[in-house]
């Protein structure tokens, strides 16, 4: 009460607090990408996050190390601060077990308060056990863009090892159930073909050719790059946004590539790719049934672990991306067909169970007007 | 309308004193946060003359702060203030920088339940133990009829506890007090319904959250899980009150929004609105192309539809009402455990998986926030222009105008109606709208003092940002400004680790029902009963007022956009 003068303060002008609204939603502009780092033990995740975390590329960089798995509800995180890029360690507490009904994964609050605490994070690393799945992890990282998130999936990164590779994918083929290091390459952006130093050099350009087929057997999208203790160019490995819904380019090349290209052995039980091509444009509503029958449905007993395209949609001008993760989808349109362009649908599957014929006739049925 | 209305047009606030148009505020308020109705001045000769009589407004919040006396005795009686999500309490209450006026009361020590009443595994801390690792996180559940018929009666304990609840609320009664009104009424409920036959009887009642939402001149800001406290409910306020019950081992779950006392006309709006959206994602009615707000009941939510669409259809009421949906929190499958698949986000464009089965329950629970959405994406622009008649003709110019100059190839526009403009008039602006190649998304009515607004929604954006509007302004002469209304849809959380609250202290409601999915259609498990109290909350077959509404959440204003006179 003693604070109160008798004579009042200058009165502010009212439009001048428009200034915390727009400060407030700077922030929100970048979103920091999140890369999921997977591999199998021993294939050199460590190594990769090491040479990001140590190199001379002036980017503020964290790693998450699940080292703990959920039980302790806290992740250990390195931080690259400072000019020589000293290392910092941080713990990042997950709000475990929540029963409240939120649409964001602790984790993925936990990635936002390390990101809001940080002055200037570019990238997270999120660095998974040699035994994990990454498809749970990517539902989990792959928010609506609703939610304006300040972090954001960036892309799968699976790290094999050239010298085992082989033999491992041979000991699985002939298997009922698969490895999770199938798993890992399957639903892979990048995967870093590590190692080749200890492939026999006599036959090392052919092994590898081998090599990177084998990978692309299985999934056809990834972006395969040869490493020798994952010296890898950094470019090719942060920022892919794989997921980003208008980042058309790398898609773009990726289906022009496998335009035809299937698998061979289709029928047999492991994790394949094929790709299929409409030419007529189809009814989105219809296209919308559709993936969800095989998607939610298993239509056919088909198991779909990813899949990316691109639709020549009815009654638009737009090329619309199309992408999935098990039964997570999404189709949004990205940017106007160029003229020069042939408009198409493209469609890559990765999966197993998965039936050409099938995929391709029941496309052709969203092409026809509605019924 | 011309130049001279200029100045009086970037603000609809009006001075305290004499209630001309208002450009200054008093720098005391914006330090405390008082809402600017009560802060706004239209010249230092007219704050200075009121300034006796202003600051009584500061002291008024000062008091109302805690660490004064009411709350100190309380503490000395054990009542503490409650941190870290319940497993702590603090004697002194918590530094935070709140976004309203609202704070956090100490809290009474945890209620005792009898023994012989089974609890959910999460009761104790709060943290369930069985169900992230279920696989029901991943798949719906299809109920059995025993499972069904178990719900149903935990449903409708849940809707008698919530009455007894409502019937307390009155100003002067504290949320503790309602609180332990829940926990003994669920008791209760539990002992009556013992089954000599069954040996336990297993009922508890559960989080009573009760939010307390102060509407008026102060902001409420509470969004969801506010923990009842030894705050006296006031005259105006409004409160939600979330109760969820465990019988026989399945949960329900429902909340609803009531006033206490005399709510002011903002807050009925919103209330209003909150209940319409939940009516509507319960109803989802297709094709439905001007929601004017009438509720049409029509129960045809049925097997098929996609959970997905519950969003677009609370996202697309809420926003054409001028309001914005909380995208934190969502609804959720319910049944022996609390939370379970499906995932059921409130805001449009979400990836929810799944389509609605015969057999399914769970959650819709929309939070709705006072003020209008906008996103990085879409940005809301309102337009006003002089008369009804040639509202088309200028809302077609300004769409073109925007386009071009910002290069935008794609806009969408949502109209408003004056009252006295007729529907045919919306069906040709519709029409106009779609020959010049624009995306209707819809119309919504409310007026406002300066004229008939006009909210673009422009989807696909990059940035929008002021200098945007700079260039937009020296392009044409026939717009004066451009105004951009800000999000506030983002939520924060207060130290308690539970409460929730609007982000920038504005008021937010919300309702819920637990919902089965059935052959026709849908049953709403906890609807209300012949006995439920006539609370003032919401009229459910009540139309949308066009009086002059949202007056307040035009404060957002910044520059405006105007089209003058037109073709």
């Amino acid at each position: 009460m003693e604070d109160e003068e008798e004579d009042p303060p200058l009165a502010v002008r009212i439009d001048e607090t428009t200034h915390e609204f727009s400060n407030s939603h700077e922030n929100d502009d970048v979103s920091v990408g999140v890369t999921v780092i997977t591999g199998f033990l021993g294939a050199g995740k460590s190594t990769l996050v090491n040479y990001i975390l140590n190199g001379k590329h002036g980017k503020r960089i964290a790693v998450i190390l699940n080292e703990f798995g959920e039980e302790i509800g806290v992740e250990r995180a390195m931080i690259n601060e400072g000019e020589g890029g000293a290392l910092v360690e941080e713990w990042v507490e997950l709000a475990n077990g929540c029963i409240c009904c939120t649409v964001k994964h602790s984790l993925v609050q936990a990635l936002e308060q390390l990101v809001q605490r940080k002055e200037r994070l570019d990238h997270i690393l999120l660095e998974t056990t040699g035994l994990a799945n990454p498809a749970p992890l990517a539902s989990v990282l792959w928010l609506d863009d609703q939610l304006e998130s300040a972090v954001r999936l960036d892309s799968i990164i699976t790290v094999v090892d050239a010298k085992n590779l082989l033999f491992q994918i041979d000991k699985y083929r002939h298997l009922s159930s698969y490895p999770e290091a199938i798993h890992q390459i399957a639903f892979a952006d990048v995967v870093i073909l590590n190692k080749v130093d200890l492939v026999s050099p006599e036959r090392s350009g052919d092994s590898l050719d081998e090599l990177e087929k084998e990978i692309h057997e299985i999934n056809s999208l990834a972006h395969v790059i040869r490493s020798v203790r994952c010296q890898v160019d950094l470019s090719e490995v942060l920022n892919c946004r794989a997921y980003d819904a208008t980042h058309v380019t790398r898609l773009e090349g990726l289906l022009e590539e496998h335009q035809y290209k299937s698998s061979q052995n289709l029928h047999d039980n492991n994790v394949r790719t094929l790709s299929i091509c409409e030419p007529l444009a189809v009814n989105l509503d219809k296209v919308r049934l559709w993936l969800e029958e095989i998607l939610w449905d298993k239509k056919d007993g088909m198991d779909v672990y990813r899949c990316k395209g691109v639709l020549s949609v009815k009654h638009s001008d737009q090329l619309h991306t199309l992408q999935a993760v098990r039964e997570i989808y999404e189709i949004v349109p990205a940017r106007k067909w160029r003229t020069e362009e042939k408009q198409m649908n493209k469609i890559v599957f990765i999966g197993h169970h998965l039936n050409q014929d099938i995929l391709q006739d029941s496309l052709r049925t969203c092409t026809l007007a509605t019924t | 309308m011309a130049g001279g209305s200029d100045a009086a047009e970037t603000t609809s606030l009006s001075c305290v004193r004499c209630g001309k148009p208002a450009h200054l505020q008093c720098p005391k308020c914006m330090e405390l946060k008082l809402p600017r109705e009560g802060a706004a001045f239209c010249t230092q000769d007219c704050f200075k003359a009121s300034w006796t009589s202003h600051k009584s407004v500061h002291l008024k919040a000062k008091l109302s702060a805690p660490g004064t006396g009411e709350n100190s005795s309380l503490v000395s009686e054990g009542w503490r203030y409650c941190i870290k999500k319940g497993q702590a309490r603090t004697p002194k209450l918590p530094h935070f920088d709140w976004t309203g006026t609202l704070r956090p009361y100490p809290i009474s020590s945890k209620l005792t339940v009898p023994a012989y009443i089974e609890l959910p595994d999460w009761a104790l801390d709060g943290t369930p133990k069985v169900e992230p690792n279920s696989d029901l996180q991943h798949v719906v559940e299809i109920k059995t009829p025993d499972q069904i018929e178990r719900m149903r009666e935990t449903c409708r304990i849940a809707r008698e506890v919530l009455d007894a609840a409502a019937r307390m609320i009155r100003p002067g009664v504290t949320t503790d007090e309602i609180d332990r009104v829940v926990h003994e009424a669920t008791i209760t409920a539990g002992s009556d319904l013992s089954n000599a036959v069954i040996e336990d009887t297993p009922l508890l009642s559960i989080i009573i959250s009760s939010q307390s939402l102060a509407a008026r001149r102060s902001v409420n800001e509470v969004i969801c899980h506010g923990i009842p406290d030894s705050r006296k409910l006031e005259d105006g306020d409004i409160v939600n009150i979330d109760v969820t019950v465990y019988y026989k081992g399945v949960h329900g779950d429902l909340n609803e929004t009531y006033f206490v006392g005399n709510a002011d006309e903002a807050s009925r709006q919103l209330v209003q609105c909150t209940y319409e959206c939940l009516e509507k994602a319960i109803s989802i009615v297709f094709g439905s192309k001007f929601d004017i707000s009438i509720p049409i009941f029509l129960i045809s939510v049925k097997p098929g539809v996609r959970f997905r669409e519950i969003g677009e259809v609370i996202n697309r009421h809420a926003t054409m009402s001028g309001f914005s949906v909380v995208k934190s929190y969502c609804g959720h499958g319910i049944g022996e455990l609390f939370h379970c698949a499906p995932n059921i986000p409130h805001y449009s464009r979400n990836k929810a998986v799944g389509v609605m089965k015969v057999g399914q329950t769970f959650t819709i629970e929309p939070m709705i926030n006072a003020g209008i959405p906008w996103t990085s994406r879409e940005v809301v622009v309102a337009v006003s222009w002089s008369s009804g008649t040639s509202m088309v003709c200028g809302m077609q110019l300004a769409c073109r105008t925007l386009m071009s100059t910002a290069g935008w190839d794609r806009l969408g526009c949502v109209l408003t109606l004056f009252s006295v403009v007729g529907l045919e008039d919306v069906v040709e602006a519709e029409h106009q709208s779609k020959v010049a190649g624009f995306v209707w998304f819809g119309s919504s009515a409310y007026a406002s003092g300066h004229g008939p607004w006009v909210w673009f929604v422009v989807a696909g954006l990059p940035q929008l940002n002021l200098s945007d509007c700079n260039s937009l302004l020296f392009f044409s002469q026939h717009l004066k400004s451009i105004q951009f209304i800000v999000g506030v849809w983002r939520d924060r959380m207060w130290p308690d680790g539970w409460t929730a609250v609007t982000a920038d202290g504005k008021r937010s409601a919300q309702f819920e029902h637990t919902l089965l999915v059935t052959e026709t259609g849908v049953e709403v498990l906890t609807a209300r009963l012949p006995s439920s109290p006539k609370v003032r909350s919401v009229n459910a077959k009540s139309k949308m007022d066009f009086g002059p509404l949202l007056t307040l959440a035009v404060e957002f204003v910044k520059i405006n956009l105007f089209v003058m006179g037109a073709q």
